[in-house]
């Protein structure tokens, strides 16, 4: 299996000290003014893209977008369906590699490196850069299998039965859960499951979870649950969340990207400036709910 | 209160529903037509086949169609023996069934699947035993097996000692079954090598070689004693099938071992049991082994899950009721029915002077065979090249439209017809490959041809029901496409495929034309014994009888071996739907 390891995975994902790149200079302005909790926190750029474009086949679903993602902080991307909101997280971790008819241009760093670079492992890229889906998509194996899953497939090195404890503590399932962990993750509630596919996603230590309108599928209590959830993650990992619901994004995220029709990244600020105060007023129209 | 109904409650006046009473009454009417057809034929061929209003003593009575016209009355015949079983027998089967249907509905199920698995089993024991009367010996078999079982150790031995090594592991992969099985070089390749030396006139030029561990076991001296051999050859090998699932399920490994050692017992019993009862301990350790432990795990779990456990009772009402009728029958003296299908039908080969002594062992065999052969060889390939299509195959672009012609040309073989392939078969592997005549393997091959389209297409179709959502979540945390495969979409589409497979294994048996083709005999009197010998297979014998000048052998055996043919047929796509509903049971549980 050592021969699926990718060649380059040290330089993909080496831990991001390579100041000699200019472009991965930390965003000094956001470190100063992004406010709440996470505050304290460097702010260093994790995540940067550069006049990316998505095309599926001929139509362009996202077009000249530049933003720079804070490390450790919640990053939340919202604007109408269809937008490109979606494609764009799903070119983070080159999910998007699976459609055959998609196609990129421009640059997206993670770290330091291009993730499109062509001596990058989509694979390896996979395993530093995590995924939670809108639907709960458990495989029908037991609780435990489920969170261990990627543990056996990136042939880690570690206590399973210890790792897949702590994933479930932090994803706040642990108690519910323990004494069954042999059982089908099947037949978990929704809530808990997404809470499991958020275990699952942790389980393998990324520095990045991307997730997909994860609690879109849910009810307002299991919501609730993983907004909380997706708090204290953001104490250990960079989130990057798409999210149809613009009040779960006014609570949960430090900053905002309003992606509007087109593909089209119109602002990109604090999670208050921009809900209180936008520089652009199709962004304000669709806050308030005038449009989209 | 008589409200008046109003004028929306009435039917639209402008709208005629006549039409669409019509199109329900044709459609109700087709298919009243197909299944009366079926059933009549079927009735009448199991009717020849068993004879079941053929005995004596019997009431005779006839039933007027029309009152006082002699012309139109139906003369009817039945047996006493018939009513005797249908009082100890068929009414209580009917009531059981009955109240499985109105009261407790899993239990119908558990009736469903009592009832089938140990036909099952002794179908696939019978099977076991005829391999070791006409192919294999035990011997060769335990040989076998131990060479698997040293090959499988040191793979999983390297894996263990050197996990990071991966060349050094697909050498061993490669490797050690050869030398297992075959040794180093295989004895056909001395053979090939020696033949030409032979020829250039040169004296045999590889003389050594390492035997394999297969040989070295077979010249043993100290092979141990044949019923030793057989529960390790047989018994073994199902109980840590099954075994393993109780411990899993009961989560005690306990539980698992105490089946494992049961199931031991039992099969060993048959040193003792089975002269006493007049059988052959062989049969007694076979037939116990292939058993005893699916249906212990079976009954196991419904006696936990305590639902339906009335199910379990059927086979007893079944059993029971046959048996009483039975002996009620002796005791009274009345007579039985003389059916054309019966044990000696299904263990003596065609006679030409005979209908009576007519059987159809041979080519039962040969059809049997016929079936494992094609499922080794077809089930790898057509699963393979299903999930190249599915999982693997480039969808945009050129090679996109060649993969999509390819997979529309996949669904075009599927319709060949079946002389095609059978014309295939004989130029290529008889004709070209020098294949013998009416081999097993050759009808093998070229029937396996002809349903290797349709495993593939249904093998497809149940990789695409895996949601690519499980695809994704696989792939999101890092997964390789071969992992993604291994660990998430075969296993959910392996139920699919296997039922898609039986099914094909179905229309499989059936096939005649290609086996006309390649020359198989109408008439073999010994089964064969081994695949490249010639048989026969029973479409083709059928196909033989119905030409035969005697009518007894048009009507009578004809019937009895359609009847088994379609006996095997149902069992298989019974087990079809067994698996099928077990595992969709599972999914959504």
């Amino acid at each position: 299996m050592s021969q699926e390891r990718l060649t380059n995975q040290d330089e993909t994902v080496s831990s991001g000290e390579n100041s000699a790149d200019p472009t991965s200079e930390p965003l000094v302005d956001s470190a100063i003014e992004v406010p709440g909790k996470n505050a304290t926190s460097t702010g260093r750029t994790i995540l940067r893209a550069q006049s990316f474009d998505v095309y599926y086949d001929d139509v362009q679903a996202l077009q000249d977008v530049n933003i720079e993602i804070p490390e450790k902080q919640v990053t939340a991307m919202i604007g109408p369906s269809g937008c490109g909101k979606s494609t764009f997280l799903r070119s983070i971790n080159r999910m998007n590699d699976l459609i055959d008819a998609a196609r990129i241009e421009g640059e997206l760093y993670f770290d330091s490196k291009d993730v499109y670079d062509e001596d990058v492992d989509p694979v390896a890229l996979r395993r530093k850069i995590g995924m939670v889906f809108q639907h709960p998509n458990p495989f029908p194996k037991s609780i435990f299998d489920n969170v261990a899953y990627g543990l056996r497939v990136q042939d880690m090195d570690v206590d399973e039965q210890q790792v897949v404890e702590e994933s479930l503590k932090k994803a706040a399932l642990w108690d519910e859960v323990k004494d069954q962990l042999d059982k089908s993750a099947l037949d978990l509630s929704g809530g808990q499951q997404q809470r499991l596919c958020i275990a699952r996603a942790i389980a393998v230590d990324p520095e990045v979870i991307l997730m997909d309108e994860p609690a879109s599928a849910l009810d307002p209590i299991a919501t609730s649950k993983i907004e909380d959830l997706i708090d204290d993650l953001a104490e250990d990992y960079t989130v990057v969340i798409v999210t149809h619901n613009m009040q779960q994004a006014a609570r949960i995220s430090d900053k905002t990207a309003v992606f509007l029709t087109g593909g089209e990244l119109v602002e990109f600020d604090d999670t208050e400036k921009i809900f209180e105060n936008p520089e652009h007023q199709r962004v304000e129209d669709y806050i308030t709910g005038k449009f989209g | 209160m008589a409200a008046e109904t109003p004028s929306w409650a009435q039917q639209a006046g402008q709208v005629s529903r006549l039409r669409g009473r019509a199109f329900e009454a044709i459609c109700l009417a087709s298919t009243s037509l197909a299944l009366v057809s079926v059933m009549v034929l079927l009735l009448f061929v199991a009717n020849d086949a068993f004879r079941p209003f053929e005995a004596e003593p019997a009431l005779t009575f006839a039933i007027p169609v029309l009152p006082g016209l002699e012309l139109f009355v139906v003369p009817v015949v039945l047996p006493a023996y018939l009513l005797v079983f249908g009082a100890t027998l068929g009414l209580p089967v009917a009531l059981t069934a009955l109240y499985y249907y109105r009261r407790d509905d899993p239990a119908g199920e558990v009736a469903y699947a009592t009832l089938g698995l140990p036909i099952v089993s002794l179908l696939v024991s019978a099977g076991v035993l005829v391999m070791f009367i006409e192919v294999l010996t035990v011997s060769e078999l335990f040989a076998t097996e131990l060479a698997l079982l040293v090959a499988v150790g040191a793979i999983y031995g390297h894996a263990r000692l050197r996990p990071r090594k991966a060349v050094e592991r697909l050498a061993i992969i490669i490797v050690a079954p050869v030398v297992a099985l075959a040794g180093l070089p295989p004895a056909m390749f001395n053979d090939i090598v020696n033949g030409i030396a032979g020829l250039a006139g040169v004296g045999p030029v590889l003389t050594t070689r390492l035997f394999s561990v297969r040989e070295l076991v077979l010249a043993s001296p100290f092979l141990p004693v044949r019923w030793v051999m057989l529960l390790a050859t047989v018994t073994l090998p199902v109980v840590a099938i099954f075994a393993p699932i109780l411990a899993r399920r009961r989560e005690s490994r306990e539980a698992g071992l105490a089946l494992g050692g049961l199931s031991m017992i039992v099969a060993a019993l048959g040193l003792v049991a089975a002269p006493a009862l007049g059988v052959g301990s062989d049969v007694w350790i076979v037939v116990a082994s292939v058993t005893v432990p699916p249906l212990a795990v079976y009954v196991e779990g419904v006696v936990r899950r305590r639902e339906g456990m009335a199910g379990l009772a059927f086979p007893l009402v079944l059993i029971g009721g046959a048996l009483a009728g039975w002996l009620l029958v002796q005791q009274v003296g009345f007579g039985m029915p003389d059916p054309w299908l019966d044990w000696g039908f299904l263990t003596n080969a065609h006679s030409r002077f005979s209908a009576e002594k007519t059987g159809i062992y041979p080519p039962l065999v040969g059809s049997v065979m016929m079936l494992f052969a094609i499922v080794i060889l077809i089930f790898p390939v057509g699963v393979g090249a299903a999930i190249y299509l599915e999982e693997y195959a480039p969808s945009q672009g050129l090679a996109g439209k060649f993969v999509t012609l390819i997979e529309i040309n996949i669904g075009n073989l599927a319709g060949v017809p079946s002389v095609v392939y059978g014309l295939l078969g004989l130029a290529l592997f008889i004709r070209f490959l020098s294949m013998p005549v009416g081999a097993i393997i050759v009808g093998a091959l070229a029937v396996g041809l002809l349903i290797l389209p349709i495993v593939i297409i249904s093998a497809q179709e149940a990789i695409r029901a895996v949601p690519d959502s499980h695809r994704e979540a696989s792939y999101g945390m890092g997964a390789t496409r071969w992992q993604t495969i291994r660990d998430v979409v075969l296993p959910q589409a392996f139920p699919g495929i296997l039922t898609g497979t039986i099914l094909a294994l179905g229309r499989a048996i059936g096939e005649t034309a290609p086996l006309l083709m390649i020359g198989m005999p109408a008439i073999v009197r010994r089964a064969p014994d081994g695949f490249f010998a010639t048989g026969s297979a029973m479409p083709r014998q059928i196909f033989r009888w119905s030409k035969e000048f005697d009518p007894l052998y048009r009507h009578g055996v004809l019937a009895a071996g359609v009847v088994t043919l379609l006996v095997v047929l149902l069992i298989m796509n019974g087990t079809a739907i067994i698996l099928r509903n077990k595992f969709q049971r599972e999914e959504t549980a």
